[in-house]
């Protein structure tokens, strides 16, 4: 079997272990998780969660310095987290290669924001290679290795989500091209080290130092733009696909139509007007500007084509090359065919494929969000939290689904670590009438939330902060962070005291709370609340899916002759509980799904009338 | 059957979709792995966005083709719809070409913004669904899974009823399901390919 069907992300991993990669250090972050996933299953690959993306930029870096292949991946947001080691270890080069996977999510399915994070490549002067396909995914990795060792610099390898999580077909080259997609039985030949670098001018960017590096940096960007213009010459970073035949357009006529695009683009590009001629970038930063200018002579209308900002578009237009962009493309959301499509008919390009607008979806049926799991910790807090009126400044985790109805009872969740400085610059605003307070889950206080209440103490707030400790990485899928007794790579390892760390802080008002516990809740935040100086709550039940789904407990029920359709218990906003067609009061009365209920009792705690018992024992 | 009509360029479009936590993604790669694995053909799988574990809308998107450029399916060009969850089918069918297919799991999931009072589940999703032209077929996947021994098959039971009008051999399809399910539920998944195959036929 020649062929594999991998995840983008999957065809990096594999593409970085054939290159010889040694050290792997990532925090979890969709849509770039599962590069450092499946590299922790190949052999002879150090793999770690670190506790965020600097430290795991850092972990990378260093582990370059010491002279062997490195990799860090991350998404948008933790790479702007990263920026600073981003930035400067382009001045100071690497040893080893060093390679830095940036996923972004144009069209925002899990992240905050949408930024364009070719920025980056601008901003730092790190080359950036991107990725169409899985195939490339697994080529580029590869690439990015040599180029970083050949230009002693840390290089990008660009994903998008479409990218990252497509399946594709991939074809192995090389050596090491065994059975099946994974690791499994898998050797490489051992990769060798290079010295370690001990080198004070190199790595020391003190002025002195740093000034010179700037300045080699500047030349070292001159030799990869030759790099970008000869490889693109040869076909190699970049590719002409030769035009069918002239483009239709409306109206009548014909003319010449190339492209420029790459990535997840590029695919939205050819699938929207497969006939045109198209110059397929794989090296986005620096350009390969004279190929494009060459191509651009070949036909009648230059389009480039390319999600969020006009990253490309600016630098050709900048270069004298007319070309057509953001006129026509959205400058928002993930750029599908459809979309390129209606673009090019914008255009007054003849396609009669896109010509009608078709509904993907049938917009009034009822909508189906992401809710919190049937028994998660989460819901009795959050509950408590819109039960007292308080405004609630969350941070980065799956606790951001109760922001939602029917819970609603969140009103800030901006980045990871946000809510303690928010929470605390809003206590020195004045506060809020009912009270507030900072919500974060054990990952991302681990992540960046300590620095946020260390200055709160330092600065003798008087703020509430409540960290909801599930003890796991949930939203990205169950990632171990310093909560966890094992690591990444199964190292038994020893469970940071989130309690111990907020002591040593200097936080005096430390409260455990069993988020089952719904009177608790309210009493532990009533106390918090109440207590002058900054006062920690801690809840101690773990996430219900990971690393294993909490058992044991019995399933409850609902008698549906005493259910007086008080709707309490909906509050919740449990998947279990729904309605039955049975009414009292022109409400519905409410049942429980028995078979995924996992019996976290806070329905029939919240049930006044006590209809809800344990589904066993309530059989008369 | 016949993989001929990918010679002439076509590209089939299978959209499933369902709720977090039903089985979507597996059944997704099982129908990719299989045109992959039946060799010569071009695949690709465009994997849920978003949360998929926490109960939402989910769906993944399979292309199979000769060539096969983009790995999300355009709005409208749908050839095969298969529904986990038959609100999801409702939601996604205006994404069916016409004369499409359309084969849709009996299962209702109500979410729990249905008891929020501002707008009710569809439970006549079906019936919606065969409007027009579409060519639809409902199947009690939950049911014949509890049939074949277990209910956590039938997802693999609507992939037997797809796979009908798929041009693939059933040794490859149960190649397919070999590499995408545990090994010590091989048998009971053979057994829900064949009886969606029965109802699918």
């Amino acid at each position: 079997m020649d062929t594999h069907l991998m995840l983008g992300n999957e065809a990096v991993a594999r593409g970085a272990w054939e290159a010889g990669v040694q050290v792997a250090a990532a925090y979890p972050g969709t849509p770039s998780t599962e590069i450092v996933t499946n590299l922790a299953r190949y052999d002879g690959v150090y793999a770690e969660w670190s506790t965020n993306e600097k430290v795991a930029y850092e972990v990378a870096f260093g582990a370059a310095m010491g002279g062997v292949r490195a990799l860090t991946a991350m998404k948008s947001a933790g790479g702007s987290v990263a920026a600073d080691p981003l930035i400067s270890s382009v001045y100071t080069g690497v040893n080893g290669g060093l390679v830095v996977c940036l996923a972004g999510d144009p069209g925002m399915a899990s992240g905050m924001t949408e930024q364009d994070d070719r920025y980056f490549g601008r901003i730092s002067s790190m080359p950036m290679l991107e990725p169409a396909d899985s195939q490339e995914c697994y080529e580029y990795a590869k690439r990015a290795f040599a180029m970083s060792e050949e230009f002693d610099v840390p290089v990008m390898v660009r994903l998008s989500i479409q990218t990252a999580h497509q399946k594709s077909i991939v074809r192995f080259d090389g050596e090491i091209a065994g059975e099946g997609d994974g690791p499994a039985g898998l050797t490489r030949p051992a990769p060798e080290r290079r010295p370690p670098d001990r080198k004070t001018e190199k790595y020391c960017l003190l002025p002195k130092f740093s000034r010179p590096l700037h300045r080699s940096l500047l030349e070292r960007v001159e030799r990869l733009r030759v790099f970008a213009e000869a490889s693109a010459a040869s076909g190699d970073l970049a590719q002409v696909v030769p035009a069918a035949g002239p483009v239709p357009l409306q109206g009548g006529g014909t003319a010449r139509i190339g492209v420029v695009s790459a990535g997840a683009a590029y695919l939205s590009a050819r699938e929207a007007l497969p006939g045109a001629a198209f110059l397929k970038l794989g090296m986005i930063h620096p350009l390969p500007l004279d190929a494009i200018r060459a191509f651009a002579q070949t036909v009648d209308r230059l389009f480039v084509v390319e999600e969020l900002e006009p990253y490309l578009e600016e630098q050709i237009l900048a270069a004298g090359i007319l070309c057509e962009g953001k006129q026509w493309f959205p400058q928002w959301g993930e750029l599908t065919a459809v979309r390129v499509g209606r673009g090019f008919s914008a255009a007054g390009l003849d396609l009669p494929r896109w010509a009608e607008e078709k509904a993907a979806e049938d917009g009034s049926v009822i909508p189906r969000p992401p809710v919190l799991c049937t028994g998660c910790p989460h819901r009795g807090m959050a509950t408590a939290m819109k039960k007292l009126n308080l405004d609630v400044h969350g941070d980065i985790g799956c606790y951001d689904l109760t922001t939602l109805p029917p819970v609603s009872h969140m009103h800030s969740a901006v980045e990871m670590g946000a809510s303690i400085p928010m929470e605390q610059g809003f206590m020195r605003a004045g506060g809020s009438e009912t009270g507030s307070l900072a919500v974060i889950g054990d990952s991302t206080f681990l992540h960046s939330g300590l620095t946020g209440l260390l200055n709160a103490v330092h600065q003798r707030t008087d703020l509430t902060l409540l960290i909801q400790d599930n003890s796991i990485t949930a939203m990205t899928g169950g990632q171990t962070n310093p909560g966890n007794e094992r690591t990444l790579a199964g190292v038994e390892t020893k469970p940071v005291d989130i309690a111990g760390i907020c002591k040593a802080l200097g936080v005096e008002q430390i409260e455990i709370v069993d988020p089952y516990d719904y009177e608790a809740c309210l009493a532990a935040l009533k106390a918090g609340l109440a207590y002058e100086g900054p006062a920690v709550i801690i809840t101690n039940r773990p996430c219900m899916l990971f690393p294993r789904k909490i058992g044991g407990e019995e399933a409850f029920t609902v008698d549906e002759d005493v259910c007086n359709a008080c709707q309490q218990c909906m509050k919740l906003g449990c998947p279990s509980l729904s309605h039955t067609e049975a009414e009292h009061k022109g409400r519905h009365k409410v049942k429980i799904d028995e078979e995924t209920c996992t019996g976290c009792s806070l329905c029939e705690q919240l049930c006044k009338p006590g209809a809800i018992s344990k589904a066993k024992a309530g059989v008369a | 059957m016949s993989t001929d009509h990918y010679h002439g360029g076509v590209v089939d479009d299978i959209m499933v979709v369902g709720v977090g936590g039903q089985g979507v993604i597996v059944a997704a790669a099982v129908i990719a792995d299989t045109a992959m694995l039946h060799g010569g053909l071009d695949v690709k799988l465009s994997e849920t966005r978003g949360m998929s574990q926490r109960g939402g809308s989910v769906n993944s998107h399979i292309r199979i083709g000769e060539t096969v450029v983009a790995p999300s399916i355009s709005p409208g060009e749908v050839d095969y719809l298969l529904a986990f969850e038959s609100a999801e089918g409702l939601r996604t069918a205006p994404s069916l070409v016409p004369g499409g297919v359309a084969i849709i799991n009996t299962q209702q999931i109500v979410p729990p913004l249905a008891s929020q009072g501002d707008m009710s589940y569809p439970f006549d999703a079906a019936e919606r669904m065969a409007l027009g032209d579409r060519r639809v077929t409902v199947v009690d996947g939950n049911g014949i899974a509890l049939e074949v021994g277990e209910l956590k098959v039938a997802g693999i039971v609507l992939v037997g009823a797809l796979s009908t009008h798929l041009p693939f051999d059933v040794e490859t399809w149960q190649a397919a399901i070999v590499r995408n399910v545990p090994p010590k539920w091989k048998d009971l998944n053979f057994a829900a390919f064949a009886a969606g195959r029965e109802v699918g036929a």
